[in-house]
């Protein structure tokens, strides 16, 4: 008898033991790109101190789990994109609860009704659209309805060494540097630039790269006014003002204005090291670039870093491209008790979006964007403008991580010269078609 | 073996007794257990993924659902797509590239490798040692030599004042650094091949061949080479058929790039089924590839058929 009490006891002890994580908390799936960076910031609570996008998501998801000890957040990283993974979890049914999408891919997923609309769950939150600044509300919502929370808007910017700017004399009476308004000015520019520093104008990550590319012909094609996807399933690219764009670019790097043969890490190591004029980066490197130019010693620190929106080099609207993170959630049956556990993550990233908007990102919400210690914020009198200027494409365009590539790709190989221009201009056109019409 | 099984039947009549026809090859149904595992697995794993690839080619599907069947559709869209066709030329290109190099270099180092010091041993196991690599790791460390500016290859050709040739974004270059980090990564297999095709030629050959005062170029070009020419032949068909499956270091290194002059058959399948959801060609894509590569495999038979006639 008493063995068999003590069999009972230890046997029910190790149901407990079994039990009990389950018991104490709700478990997540977060699914994330921005990189991974443990050794820093690993166990990070202190969200203040840490900088860049990974080392800011990390502490803020190791702030959720400290803070909230009912909820197990499980994160795992995966490489930008992502997206190539998450299609294949989506078909096997192991989708992660949360996951980050841009807000241009979420009509990919949406459209398949993979994603959860969150508008009844950001609401049971305390989370309204109405928050939202525009361009981060209408990225978002897809049918009527909201897909992801968005966590800011981003595009592209000129990252300028100001060191390398005076000693071109590309500045200004009151210290700012002088940027092109028009192509001509914009080649001129460069040439003074070259001749006086003995270095490219431009720092491009052109090796093997198809986003840079894209991102950059969009911009201008925005600021001439072309609506080359008014239909959202048939592109018209092969245009006079695509062909003025890539002309432009082409005639940068035949004349050496750019920086060749570098990859997207080479192009950042090149830009910090003082090796050229003007990174075309993105917002995520602001607050990274800054850092750097508080250090001493650096090619940065030397004159000073600025970060401006791209030129309006044409006479159409004041515009450039421009897209948003969101955190998505899977569509699949779960409990109440984690669907909270996925409302309260979601609130959890709304209220702390000024931390994230620390990266360079603007921030997605009105009263963030207004406030007064994101103006203090290094730098945002300059970019905070991209709120209004930014734009996406048309959000019933789908694919457009496809439609990148291969944009990208044609466009390189007309900048580099492997293709005549009006060949890639209507390879381009053709094969996004094609793509388009085999959804 | 068959004699031991066999000798109970003979030595006690009482068993022969009672199983009077035993014909232990004789077609019985439980033997089927013994073949059901490797059935299961070639049925599920391969033979239902081929089949189900086929009928995918033919519909118009993606990767979240299969749409309708458009008869030969998906191969009109491959013959017609640049893309396609670059990527074949380009997995011909690189086969054309690696095998050839493979079969010499590794012949070369078997050579010089083939004999009793211990210098050729650590050499040996130093030129295999790379085989043991996984891509990744291979290809970042060919990453870390190309990359400009920073890199090895930038570094030495700095010192001479010299500027490196772009192994990477150079379009015609980009595809002979992804050759040459391959060739780096598989050449132990071929070189061991070698080795053990040297070891077994007869040493009394060499033995009449130096009474004979031949020098060392006579004895490689009339003794050994004509000796491991079975193995050579071997190398080259094993070596077309792993190199027409490149993936890992074209994805890892130029993504395809430039201008998809990189991009081989396989990125191009990956691309189409998975990254465009366009499963469908990607499927038709999948079936060309499966006919080349069962095209190398019946020329790899048709040469080990010949090679056990001559035997």
């Amino acid at each position: 008898m008493t063995m068999r009490k003590m069999l009972f006891a230890a046997v029910s002890a190790g149901a407990m033991a079994l039990a009990s994580p389950s018991l104490a908390a709700t478990e997540l799936t977060v699914q994330r790109f921005f990189g991974a960076c443990d050794a820093d910031f690993g166990t990070n609570t202190d969200v203040g101190k840490a900088v860049g996008e990974c080392g800011i998501i990390t502490s803020l998801i190791n702030k959720f789990n400290a803070d909230n000890p009912d909820v197990h957040v499980s994160v795992t990283t995966v490489e930008w994109p992502g997206y190539d993974q998450l299609t294949a979890q989506f078909a096997s049914g192991d989708a992660p609860d949360i996951v980050t999408i841009h807000e241009s891919a979420l009509s990919d997923y949406q459209s398949k009704g993979l994603l959860m609309p969150l508008d009844d769950l950001l609401k049971s939150v305390g989370v309204t659209p109405d928050a939202f600044t525009d361009a981060a509300r209408n990225g978002a919502t897809k049918d009527g309805k909201i897909y992801g929370l968005p966590i800011d808007s981003w595009t592209m910017l000129y990252h300028i060494n100001m060191d390398l700017f005076k000693q071109a004399d590309l500045v200004n009476a009151d210290g700012t540097p002088i940027l092109p308004k028009s192509p001509e000015e914009l080649l001129a520019q460069a040439e003074q630039f070259k001749q006086k520093t003995g270095k490219p104008y431009f720092v491009q990550n052109l090796a093997n790269e198809t986003a840079l590319y894209t991102r950059n012909l969009y911009t201008y094609l925005f600021q001439q006014n072309s609506d080359f996807f008014a239909d959202p399933k048939h592109v018209k690219l092969n245009t006079p003002e695509a062909k003025k764009v890539v002309e432009m670019y082409k005639a940068i790097f035949d004349k050496g204005y750019t920086t060749k043969d570098l990859d997207y890490g080479g192009a950042i190591n090149a830009f910090l090291a003082g090796q050229g004029g003007v990174q075309l980066n993105g917002t995520w490197v602001v607050g990274d670039n800054n850092a750097q130019s508080q250090t001493k010693g650096t090619a940065l620190n030397k004159g000073g870093y600025a970060v401006y929106p791209y030129p309006q080099l044409f006479g159409g609207t004041h515009a450039q491209y421009a897209d948003g993170h969101t955190w998505a959630v899977s569509q699949k049956d779960r409990t109440p008790e984690q669907t909270a556990a996925i409302g309260k993550f979601l609130k959890f990233f709304a209220d702390n979006d000024f931390d994230w908007s620390r990266t360079g990102h603007l921030p997605a919400y009105k009263a963030i964007i207004t406030s007064e210690a994101f103006k203090a914020l290094p730098h945002r009198n300059t970019i905070a403008a991209v709120a209004d200027l930014g734009k996406p494409l048309p959000s019933a365009v789908q694919r457009q991580f496809a439609i990148q590539d291969i944009i990208g790709e044609e466009m390189s190989a007309a900048i580099t010269g492997q293709k005549d221009v009006d060949a890639a201009l209507s390879d381009m056109e053709s094969r996004v078609n094609e793509l388009l019409a085999n959804i | 073996m068959a004699d031991q099984l066999a000798m109970p039947h003979t030595a006690t009549p009482a068993a022969s007794v009672r199983t009077p026809s035993a014909d232990i090859y004789a077609p019985q149904w439980r033997n089927i257990i013994f073949v059901a595992p490797f059935l299961f697995f070639f049925t599920t794993l391969l033979l239902f993924p081929l089949l189900w690839g086929i009928w995918l080619s033919f519909h118009k599907a993606d990767t979240f659902s299969s749409g309708n069947f458009v008869g030969l559709g998906n191969y009109v869209r491959l013959y017609n797509d640049k893309v396609f066709l670059q990527s074949i030329w380009n997995t011909f290109y690189f086969v054309l590239l690696t095998v050839p190099t493979l079969a010499l270099i590794g012949l070369f180092l078997a050579l010089c490798l083939n004999r009793r010091t211990r210098t050729a041993a650590v050499l040996r196991t130093l030129f295999f040692s790379s085989s043991v690599l996984s891509v990744t790791i291979v290809t970042l460390i060919w990453r870390i030599v190309f990359i400009p500016n920073v890199g090895l290859l930038s570094t030495i050709y700095g010192w001479f004042g010299a500027t490196a040739p772009a192994f990477i974004s150079n379009p015609s270059l980009a595809m002979i650094g992804i050759a040459i980090a391959t060739i780096w990564w598989c050449i132990g297999l071929p070189m061991m091949l070698f080795l053990s095709a040297l070891q077994q030629i007869p040493r009394d050959i060499y033995e009449a061949a130096a009474l004979d005062n031949a020098n060392r170029w006579q004895t490689l070009r009339s003794i050994t080479l004509p000796s491991i020419k079975r193995t050579f032949i071997l190398v080259i068909i094993i070596q077309i058929v792993l190199q027409f499956q490149l993936f890992g270091q074209a994805w890892l290194m130029t993504r395809g790039g430039p201008n998809n002059l990189t991009k081989p058959i396989v990125l191009y399948i990956y691309d189409t089924a998975f990254r465009r959801w366009d499963l469908g060609m990607g499927a038709a894509a999948s079936e060309i590839l499966f006919i080349l590569i069962l095209v190398a495999a019946m020329a790899q038979y048709l040469v080990a058929r010949n090679k056990g006639d001559r035997a």
